[in-house]
């Protein structure tokens, strides 16, 4: 085995780490640099909960190795909002109860991310919202909530509303 | 204390306020179990077996042990021959001279990094030899083969009956149901079957251990009952369970899947073998053939009714698998029998409840535990018989459902029924004067009660010289939002804002004792104890201010943050840098404990929960298409009547209701650990398939309110009966859409496609 120097950019932060080949990005953000939320499960792309943004689109991190992420801008939970300064999204998944256990959510969180980007200027369906997320297991919500805070989030950014974790918003 | 003065004041309790934990959680700070690492952390990895029966030859451990970076092998030779249990103590921590399912664990091992720990499972040698094996749980019944040969020398509670591979036998009797058959307009008899579901939390299984200079060891660990893993690590670890400290650090998501030990014990065990920090975590394929998912079971039932299709009798029997180890499975097997009465006036009953083991993967408390399976048959069962008299189904119900003071299955007095209300709702919600809107499309509804759970719950809870709250309890946040629940019970009860009330971290050194987040209980009963705790603290502030102004404490109140008495006011923070300058600070011990009902002992046989406490009453409903070719189903709609009692928090209660009818739905119709000769063919996350966000439909949920005696405000439990009755539902509505109809879980489309061709030949 022979560890080689990568440099990856991480939430904007320039990170160089000798890694193994094999090791994928979910080792890596993990199990190096101690980066946690990004979270771990079934490890062959199933469930979801390990989803990074690669560019600003979303993939599971569980598969990517970590050299293939070399030259390209990763974004993890801990580059969205920070608890003062919430994105409009972790807003609206509070303001909408759609936090449970929360395993799942960062990856939920940074999915619907990618997936509005992806769609500029547009309010999608309950039902597009579904197809969207249909990738990440949530066991705890039913999705509901989560497809409500997503849609919440896709509408306030047209309006240009924003939500914090406010009373009025949480009343 | 007197926790009864206090009245839900509506500002804090009963709001729809965001929960406590949320912003930690959509920005990654919270800390799960698996998250947690410690510094010189070994990794623990599992040596399963892969064969289902079987000798064990041998183990040959020296080519592992001698790959750098590995720190310890361990075998059951090398730990003392504890075997823990609820129920029976029967489960070693590694197979003793045989295997006895296709999981089982043989060795463990600890190593510098994950992958070494790997190279070092694939480097022991095992040799195994393959003995006869049972998997059918009737078959079992018949004692050809013991999975426990040694049953009559393992430990058990005395109430269970045992015979070889029956770990117990529980039964309801009442009344004459052979009379009641014989005079009986019509007699239905039918059998069901359902299958192992895995509970499906997002975070697997997982445990750092570690051992102080003074021989203490300390477990930071995904547990819904931190004491009992205490208790469980204590024995088999040989020490005194205060040496054994147990932290819940976060936990993603448990469904009654992390109540009992899991992999503490192995990080325990390696940590004191290599004198440092392990983890172990487990993997999705360990996940799927040994962790603790639901029981499968079989259940016959025999149901007689008038021409009116009034209930007569019934005689039902329920056969639970366990799998190798008892575990839950003689609770379940108990429980059953109070869902298999359902919400009926029955007539009579003669119940039998069977837990049985097989070579399969150890099964455990997922959920409103044998909930599903029992309402499944009845429900079923309640449509069969409407359709064959010709009467509405939600008709046969309501001519059936039991009444306020009615007397339940153990003969104690009913109160607070509400499943009038809930099937009325539920059945209005979903359109049921229109069941058959169309050529494959149809609705059905299943109807159920369940209790809370009793237990004894403390807090203490300090007031702060801000004028805030602490709370401290031993119930662990599982994500259900309980915690929050219970803080806004308190945050009420002290003219506090939700904001106002800090929750310390679960560590069983120093929280007070909770039976622990199990059976819908949570939120109900830290509720309780933390009335309990606002009583006492008012009293105290009262004392305090009454000594402040040399008044009585006559007249007092504790309202909007401060203590008043006629034209006099003073914070309650003023009071609390008081009573630390004086008096050592504010703080009181809250418990709580709910007493079950008086019943009948002579309807019960080696019942292990005897009676419900504070049941809920509910209904679902729900429409669904499905297509003729492929036995595809797409629920169009769901509905459920629940009774809460009273709704602490309504979105959280929503969150349950939602997430519940969503397991249920992956139970109805797609999820089972498939077993073929006894090995686990979908031992992954692509093959066991869980709903997504395309297969869970909008749910409406109806919060009914018929206010328990028992419970904070009048609260009952919720978290469990969500996920009681989609298997009924989906399937009464399936048959209302196409005249199929399915008699064992889960209904694939596969299965519902073969039931249609059968139909038109």
């Amino acid at each position: 085995m022979s560890r080689k120097l990568l440099e990856l950019t991480i939430n904007g932060e320039k990170h160089q780490l000798l890694a193994e080949p094999h090791w994928t990005l979910l080792q890596v953000l993990r199990g190096q640099i101690g980066m946690m939320g990004t979270k771990e499960n079934c490890l062959e792309a199933e469930c979801g909960v390990c989803t990074v943004l690669l560019d600003g689109h979303a993939v599971n991190s569980c598969l990517l190795l970590a050299g293939q992420a070399e030259g390209h801008e990763i974004t993890t939970i801990e580059g969205l909002g920070q608890p003062e300064n919430l994105d409009p999204l972790q807003a609206a998944f509070i303001a909408c109860g759609a936090v449970q256990c929360g395993y799942c959510i960062p990856g939920m969180i940074l999915t619907a991310k990618s997936y509005l980007d992806e769609n500029p200027g547009y309010v999608p369906s309950r039902q597009e919202i579904r197809e969207a997320i249909a990738g990440t297991l949530c066991r705890c919500t039913g999705y509901s909530k989560i497809v409500d805070a997503i849609s919440q989030a896709a509408q306030d950014r047209l309006t240009g509303n924003t939500l914090t974790e406010s009373k009025e918003t949480a009343a | 204390m007197n926790a009864e003065a206090f009245r839900a004041t509506g500002r804090v309790a009963g709001k729809r306020l965001p929960r406590m934990d949320g912003v930690g959680k959509v920005v990654g700070k919270h800390v799960y179990a698996a998250d947690f690492t410690l510094p010189g952390m070994l990794y623990g990895r599992i040596l399963r077996s892969k064969k289902p029966h079987a000798r064990i030859v041998k183990i040959d451990a020296s080519r592992a042990k001698a790959i750098p970076g590995v720190r310890a092998v361990i075998t059951a030779a090398d730990i003392p021959a504890v075997r823990y249990g609820q129920a029976v103590r029967d489960a070693p921590v590694f197979a003793l001279d045989r295997v006895l399912f296709y999981g089982h664990a043989i060795a463990a091992v600890a190593a510098t990094t994950l992958e070494i720990a790997e190279q070092a499972l694939a480097a022991i040698d095992v040799e195994l030899e393959e003995l006869p094996a049972v998997y059918d749980p009737e078959e079992a019944l018949a004692n050809a083969v013991l999975v426990h040969p040694d049953w009559q020398d393992l430990k058990a509670l005395p109430i269970l009956v045992r015979d070889g591979n029956m770990a117990a036998c529980a039964k309801i009797k009442s009344g004459d149901v052979d009379a009641a058959f014989a005079k009986a307009y019509r007699v239905y008899e039918h059998s069901f079957k359902t299958a192992i579901q895995h509970p499906g939390y997002t975070e697997p299984r997982a445990s750092v251990a570690d051992w102080d200079a003074n021989g203490n060891v300390t477990v930071w660990t995904n547990t819904q009952l931190p004491f009992d893993t205490q208790n469980t690590l204590a024995e088999i670890l040989d020490l005194p369970s205060a040496r054994v400290r147990v932290i819940v650090p976060g936990i993603g998501g448990g469904f009654g899947g992390k109540l009992r030990i899991g992999v503490e014990h192995y990080a325990a065990l390696l940590a004191r073998k290599t004198a440092r920090p392990v983890r172990v975590l487990s993997t999705s394929e360990e996940e799927l053939t040994a962790a603790t998912p639901r029981q499968s079971a079989v259940v016959h039932l025999k149901t007689a009714v008038d021409r009116e299709g009034k209930l007569l009798g019934r005689q039902g029997r329920i056969i639970v698998d366990c799998g190798a180890f008892a575990g839950s499975g003689p609770g379940t097997a108990a429980v059953s029998l109070q869902v298999l009465a359902g919400p009926y006036r029955n007539g009579s009953l003669a119940l039998e409840g069977v837990a049985v083991y097989t070579n399969k993967v150890p099964a455990g408390s997922f959920r409103a535990p044998a909930g599903p399976m029992a309402n499944f048959a009845v429900e079923s069962q309640m449509d069969i018989i409407a359709d064959d008299l010709g009467i509405d189904p939600l008709e046969l119900r309501l001519r059936n459902i039991v009444h306020e003071g009615d007397l339940g299955p153990s003969g104690e007095v009913l109160k607070a029924v509400s499943i009038e209300e809930c099937l009325r709702k539920a059945a209005e919600a979903i359109g049921w004067h229109d069941r058959k809107p169309a050529p494959g499309r149809g609705k059905g509804i299943a109807c159920s009660w369940w209790m809370t759970t009793g237990g004894s719950s403390g807090v203490y809870v300090k007031i702060n010289p801000d004028g805030t709250a602490t709370l401290v309890s031993g119930a662990v946040e599982l994500g259900t939002g309980a915690i929050t629940g219970a803080s806004q019970v308190l945050a009420d009860a002290l003219s506090l804002d939700l904001s106002d009330i800090n929750v310390a971290g679960v560590d069983t050194q120093t929280s007070p004792f909770d039976y622990g987040a199990q059976g819908s209980r949570t939120a109900f009963s830290v509720g309780n104890a933390c009335l309990a705790a606002a009583a006492d603290l008012r009293q105290q502030l009262f004392d305090l201010a009454a000594q402040q102004w040399n008044i009585g404490t006559e007249g007092m109140e504790l309202r909007d943050k401060q203590v008043i008495a006629g034209n006099k006011a003073i914070t309650i923070a003023e009071l609390a840098r008081i009573s630390r300058l004086s008096g050592g600070g504010l703080i009181a011990h809250g418990t709580a404990i709910s007493p079950p009902p008086a019943y009948d002992p002579g309807k019960l046989e080696n019942h292990l929960l005897p009676v419900w406490n504070t049941p809920s009453f509910h209904a679902q409903a729900v429409d669904l298409s499905v297509d003729s070719e492929t036995g595809t189903v797409s629920i169009n709609r769901y509905v459920v009547a629940q009774d809460v009692g009273f709704a602490i928090n309504p979105t959280y209660i929503e969150g349950q209701i939602e997430g519940g009818v969503s397991q249920g739905i992956g139970q109805a119709l797609s999820e089972e650990i498939v077993y073929q000769d006894g090995r686990v063919m979908n031992a992954n996350l692509t093959d066991y398939k869980m709903p997504t966000a395309l297969d869970v439909p909008e749910i409406t949920c109806i919060l009914v309110q018929c206010a328990s005696a028992a419970g904070p405000f009048g609260a009952k439990g919720v978290g469990e009966p969500p996920c009681i009755h989609p298997p009924a539902a989906i399937a009464n509505a399936i048959a209302s859409a196409t005249g199929a109809r399915l008699y064992s879980l889960p209904m694939t489309a596969e299965k519902i496609v073969k039931e249609l061709r059968t139909a038109r030949e």
